[in-house]
């Protein structure tokens, strides 16, 4: 069964935002609403690195969780979506999430929050597949049409991948082997040490 | 017997009295539990006549055309 | 609490299970209700959000389209930059829908940066910035008028300025973002008109190094490709951040950085190509020369060069050495700031890691010796022995999308279509292939100024503003067409700003009223010392943009890409040629423009759906550039081969751009061998399928399979020295393996091929030579039949004898921080014409000396691109994708220069240059800048000098987001040779607001 993930590889995302246009494009996303952005550590210095960042659509997703309407749903490819009619605009999904992917457009003075707006993996919401009404409220609906989101397509190094969780890990594999790091952002030497050093002993259960 | 009233009494407005935090007899402590998704139904990506409701062709579909996102395939 | 759900149509979910378990949640609910009901159904919430069967619902039936309906997808080309993206267009009933990724093409593969993502807003009219209808400034106020009263107007007072001031008088700012028809129209238009008085943004982009690279071996364009680059060992980026300037060109260096090359930046600011490189070193802009001599010293110190290339195909290479030993460390360090041991690693980096490649952009190109900065690096690449190499050359990364096309085709002012110049045999030239008649031509110029290059569009203000009898033209220049072009690209905006308001007639011909209108429409400053001329005519008119009309379009790498049409014109919008011919028809050379005498038409006129009538573009490729560009090999690329290039894209190997096998369904053509985009150049006609040449001056290939060698071009012999290449430096399989010159009749004769030529070939070919020769027969012989390169075999010329400086040299900036460095390296002398106008440099220099600048503006002024925005910026920055990302223009300030001056991150602050002007700039504080230097953008305009322009743009034309011109402060400072404007280097002061 396809599992939909996302990966950046930062050793390649130069900070171009295409990413973020690209979804702007397809999904006709409002200006202030930002489905995907990119962030950048230790800019100006050596060490800067970037990546695009938005819905990672988890496998346990805390938006989910907390929601108070359960207005969220998985689909069986793990992407996770939720039916703006349901939500009430509260906001809990954006405390809960650790990547600020749900997105409020603001109104008024006291930046009254509409309906809660995310990444759908370019899968559109729980409207008819591709019709009108699924649009204007989700975006586009490439997944549907066999098509990946527009983001990592049309990412400008292939920095981001999106798509089937085997297929890009083995991308994502092949270039790690290939140049010989890179891997170590998301921390796999913290976790699993590095090569030849000891493994850090399992902590006993307290 | 009176006296067993008046305990009874006691009892009954002891278990009232102590009862009573607890409105509608629950546990304080809330157990989270898993919500259900209460929003419209949706469709799976391959029900539609482009797909024939097949997962299978619509996953290779996926599958190869996440491969264009790995320029090493046309560069080898 | 009560939590209340926002009522909305038909939200209860319908499955029997959820109603029947959960009781049907009530449309109020209390919270410890709502638990406790949820924690009824934990059971069955197991599956709860894994596999959600109740929710699906039947599927239905999609959408039916309906019969009118028509969905077409029209392949295109990003108009951004030189990298050259496709775009497939998704057209519904004529509106473009969506746009999708070209996986196919093999120069992006798809990707996009953010510019590249957003081209489908060009299509959209709703909450459209767009110039939508012709307008005329009237009482400071735009005001709308139809085409035919603008037409009529503005020809009129066009005839009336020739009338009093001769041709001259009027200058035309073209466009590199038109296509190469158009381009090659605008050029022929100009003279039609009788000027050479045309340029366009390669004068303030690449115009030095056209100059010096084609002056050094030839041809002055990148040599190998984005794509080449995935052959490389390693790659120093020397003045250019690719990273935010070509993107997806960093698609090919950063795969090449996986397989291990090397890759190096050297900048004076930390750019995200820095990010991206394996070491990055600090020098000080404007120190370039020095860097690179600095570089050679340890080659030719440590014996790393290739002697044996530099015999044989290198001319005065010695005479360089002897200049580059001077250049000791200590000398190095003192001018550029790098150590003796950063320059030597990467000069061993690029010696010991060949192939290796050196790419630059404005970095190099903008200064006042950019002509020798770009010399140096040829040198140094000649000395590596790195020219003609796969994964080496010289890599320049061209700007606007089609600079390149234009620059080959396009309207310069010193020279006709292909380079050839404006000497009388070059009009003869093109006279036949147009179909015109030279001496009516002739006549259309003022007397002596047809052989004569016109003035630049980096010094048109002087061309207005200059003492007339200093200017090389009869009058001064009265009259100006900005036909594609921002202004706030160029330096001197206080000056640009008089310049305009004493113009008599000023036109923009561009989709977006471009900076220029709010300037020209801007009241003049209070305590500005000069009287605005009460007669000036400001008018507007709507171009179509390149998705509204067809034509190709040539990438940096010189591969040529056809555009199909997206949309028709939207608003009242024409296309650029349309406009062209419109005007042609009003000012009397309607007939010479299509080519019509002796009853023969050259170029059909198509009558377009909105009624009005342009030249057919496929003519203007295959009739006039392919029957005439024999010079650079533009003749091949016939609109067939082109266009079966765009259908079959994935055919191209994504390495070496040649097709492995293919056929285009459409037309049967084979596209076997061809290169990608038939890279320039693509010898002989459409006939002889010459494939392109990848990289250029490559000997280890034949000739017809896209191998080549340095041109001669120079002379065959100089101080008794041969320039001719050495025995056996020669492209593989030539029937002449040793040096030779340029090939015309007098010496196919001599070499016994003439008989070679059919007998038609022979009747045109007699007494041409492979440049003049129409019917493409010496071509084709002298490649197809011998192997050998029309253009001859010679060596490349370390030095350039017809330069000011033969050998490069450094010196400094004319805003200079060292004045002690100027005292050693002074700039060069004043000169009294140049392009037509006097120009300054010691004089400049010496009084910045003697006035002390350095001291009252300590920090170096740099500028240079963002990703989110294009050139003069008013487009992008009208499309709201692209300008919620950078919605302020800043100036990038270093921590310590930032704390000395009281700045915070984020606060407004001014920038003051030496011209007087200052500008309102958020700060922001990064140690990307050295101490020494500041940074700020040159996409931005729409500010002056803290006020914003907005009343002054037409009525919902504006850009969304305005911010100051870097440009309306810079200052004085052109290249001696090309008068490239030095906008990388000069001085200002930074001040809290």
């Amino acid at each position: 069964m396809a599992r939909m993930k996302f990966i950046c590889d930062a050793e390649r995302c130069i900070e171009c935002n295409g990413c973020v246009t690209a979804c702007k494009n397809v999904n006709d996303v409002p200006w202030g609403v930002n489905r995907r952005r990119v962030v950048t550590i230790n800019d100006g210095q050596p060490g800067e690195k970037s990546i695009s960042v938005a819905c990672m659509h988890c496998s346990d997703a805390p938006c989910m969780a907390v929601c108070p309407v359960d207005c969220f749903y998985r689909t069986s490819e793990g992407v996770v979506l939720h039916d703006k009619d349901l939500c009430i605009g509260c906001g809990y999904c954006f405390y809960a999430c650790p990547f600020g992917a749900p997105q409020f457009p603001q109104a008024g003075a006291f930046g009254l929050r509409g309906k809660m707006d995310k990444c759908t993996f370019c899968a559109g919401g729980p409207e008819k597949d591709n019709s009108a009404e699924e649009y204007r409220k989700y975006g586009a609906n490439r997944l549907s049409q066999g098509k990946l989101p527009a983001c990592a397509e049309m990412c400008s190094t292939k920095a981001l991948l999106g798509g089937d969780g085997d297929v890009i890990a083995d991308i994502y594999r092949q270039r790690v082997l290939t140049r010989g790091k890179g891997s170590e952002v998301w921390g796999w030497g913290t976790a699993y040490g590095k090569p030849g050093q000891q493994q850090p002993a399992a902590q006993p259960k307290s | 017997m009176k006296i067993a009233k008046w305990v009874g009494g006691l009892a009954v407005a002891a278990v009232a009295v102590l009862g009573l935090p607890g409105c509608g007899e629950e546990q304080q402590v809330v157990v989270y539990k898993q919500g259900r998704y209460q929003g419209k139904p949706d469709t799976r990506p391959w029900d539609s006549p482009q797909w024939g409701g097949e997962q299978a062709k619509w996953e290779r579909a996926i599958e190869t055309r996440t491969l264009n996102q790995n320029e090493y395939s046309r560069t080898q | 609490m009560l939590l209340t759900r926002k009522s909305s149509a038909g939200v209860v979910p319908q499955s029997r299970l959820a109603r029947s378990l959960s009781g049907a949640l009530a449309r109020t609910m209390d919270r410890r209700a709502f638990l406790k009901r949820s924690g009824v159904v934990a059971g069955a919430g197991a599956f709860a959000s894994q596999l959600p069967f109740n929710l699906i619902g039947k599927a239905e039936a999609q959408q039916k389209q309906t019969a009118e309906s028509k969905v077409e997808v029209k392949r295109t080309v990003c108009t951004h930059c030189s990298v050259g993206c496709a775009v497939d267009a998704v057209v519904e009933n004529g509106v473009w829908v969506r746009q999708e990724p070209v996986f196919d093409s093999p120069l992006n593969l798809g990707s996009h940066c953010a510019k590249g993502a957003s081209v489908r807003e060009h299509g959209m009219t709703e909450h459209s910035h767009r110039l939508k209808y012709p307008m005329k400034l009237v009482n400071g106020k735009y005001q709308r008028l139809t085409w035919d009263q603008a037409l009529d107007e503005i020809s009129k007072k066009m005839l009336k300025i020739r009338e009093e001031s001769g041709p001259d008088a009027l200058f035309i700012v073209g466009s590199s973002k038109h296509s190469n028809e158009q381009s090659e129209l605008l050029c022929k238009w100009v003279r039609l008109w009788g000027s050479n008085n045309t340029d366009h943004q390669a004068r303030i982009c690449h115009s030095t190094t056209v100059a010096g690279v084609a002056n050094t071996w030839g041809y002055g364009a990148m040599t190998n490709s984005y794509n080449d680059e995935q052959n490389s060992k390693c790659i120093l980026f020397f003045g250019s951040n690719a990273a935010e300037a070509h993107p997806v060109s960093m698609l090919h260096t950063l795969h090449a950085k996986e397989l291990g090359a090397k890759v190096i930046v050297v900048d004076p600011r930390f750019t995200r190509t820095a990010a991206k490189a394996d070491m990055y070193f600090r020098s000080r802009s404007g120190s370039d020369v020095a860097f690179l001599w600095g570089m050679l010293y340890h080659i030719f110190k440590n014996g790393w060069e290739d002697k044996e290339y530099i015999n044989a195909r290198v001319y005065g290479m010695d005479k360089v050495k002897e200049e580059v030993m001077k250049w000791t460390p200590d000398v190095v360090k003192d001018v550029t700031g790098l150590s003796e041991q950063e320059v030597r690693t990467v000069a061993e980096a690029m010696a010991k890691n060949r192939p290796s490649t050196i790419v630059w952009a404005m970095g190099q190109t903008q200064h006042t010796n950019g002509n020798a900065i770009v010399r140096a690096s040829c040198i140094l690449q000649l000395a590596l022995g790195n020219v003609g190499v796969a994964g080496g050359g010289t890599n320049i990364y061209r700007g606007h999308d089609n600079v390149q096309g234009a620059t080959d085709v396009g309207p310069n002012p010193d020279s006709l279509p292909g380079y050839y110049g404006l000497a009388e045999g070059s009009f003869k030239h093109w006279c036949r292939v147009w179909n015109v008649d030279f001496e009516w031509l002739k006549g259309r110029f003022a007397p002596g100024m047809m052989g004569k290059p016109g003035t630049t569009v980096s010094r048109w203000i002087d061309g207005v503003l200059e003492k007339n009898d200093l200017i090389d033209q009869d009058s001064n220049i009265r009259a100006m067409f900005f036909w594609g072009h921002a202004p706030n690209s160029q330096t001197r905006g206080l000056e640009m700003k008089m310049a305009m308001d004493k113009l008599d007639l000023l036109v923009v011909v561009d989709p977006y009223p471009s900076a220029t209108a709010a300037m020209a429409a801007m009241p003049k400053a209070a305590d500005a010392k000069y009287d605005p001329n009460p007669n000036r005519d400001v008018y507007l008119l709507p171009a179509a943009t390149q998705f509204e009309t067809e034509g190709s379009a040539t990438a940096s790498n010189r591969s040529v890409q056809w555009r199909e049409k997206v949309i028709e014109p939207l608003f009242e919008s024409r296309s650029d040629h349309a406009i062209m011919y419109a005007f042609a028809q009003k000012l009397g050379f309607a007939d010479q423009f299509l080519g019509k005498k002796d009853g023969k038409q050259l170029l059909r006129l198509i009558k377009t759906a909105k009624g009005y009538e342009e030249p057919s573009i496929e003519d203007v490729l295959a009739k006039e550039i392919n029957a005439g560009s024999w010079t650079i090999g533009y003749t091949g690329q016939s609109p067939e081969r082109l266009q079966a290039h765009m259908r079959n894209m994935h055919v191209f190997d994504v390495k070496t751009l040649r097709a492995r096998g293919g056929k285009d369904a459409k037309t049967g053509y084979d596209l076997t061998g061809d290169y990608f985009g038939l890279p320039w150049p693509c010898y002989g006609n459409a006939a002889l399928k010459h494939p392109g040449s990848p990289n250029l001056y490559d000997t280890s290939k034949h000739v017809m399979d896209g191998g080549g060698n340095f041109r001669a071009n120079f002379g065959v012999e100089r101080d008794g020295v041969s320039l001719l290449a050495a025995d056996g430096s020669a492209s593989k399989g030539a029937d002449l393996p040793f040096g030779y010159p340029e090939f015309d009749h007098v010496l196919l004769k001599k070499l016994g091929w003439w008989e070679e030529l059919t007998e038609d070939e022979r009747k045109e070919a007699e007494g041409k030579n492979w440049k003049t020769d129409l019917s493409g027969g010496i071509q084709r012989v002298v490649l197809k039949n011998h192997g050998c390169h029309p253009f001859g075999n010679a060596k490349a010329r370390a030095v350039v004898w017809n330069f000011p400086d033969a050998v490069p040299l450094h010196r400094e900036p004319l805003y200079s921080p060292r004045p002690d460095l100027v005292a050693k390296f002074p700039t060069h002398d004043d000169v009294k014409v140049l392009w037509r106008l006097p120009t300054l440099f010691k004089s400049v220099q010496d009084k910045n000396v003697a006035d002390k600048v350095a001291e009252k503006f300590p920090l170096i002024l740099t500028s240079g691109r963002l990703v989110e925005y294009e050139g003069g910026g008013d487009e992008t920055r009208s499309n709201p994708w692209l300008a919620e990302l950078q919605q302020d223009n800043y100036v990038e300030i270093n921590p310590k220069a930032a704390a000395d001056r009281g700045i915070r991150n984020n606060e407004y602050v001014w920038v003051k240059t030496p011209t007087g002007a200052r500008l309102k700039v958020k700060a922001k504080v990064t140690e990307g800048v050295g101490p020494d230097t500041v940074f700020v953008p040159f996409h931005f305009a729409g500010w002056w000098q803290g006020v914003d322009m907005l009343p002054y743009y037409p009525e919902g034309a504006a850009p969304i987001v305005r911010g100051e011109a870097v440009n309306t402060a810079t200052t004085y400072g052109y290249d001696r040779v090309t008068l490239m404007q030095e906008t990388k280097t000069t001085l200002c002061q930074v001040e809290r607001a």
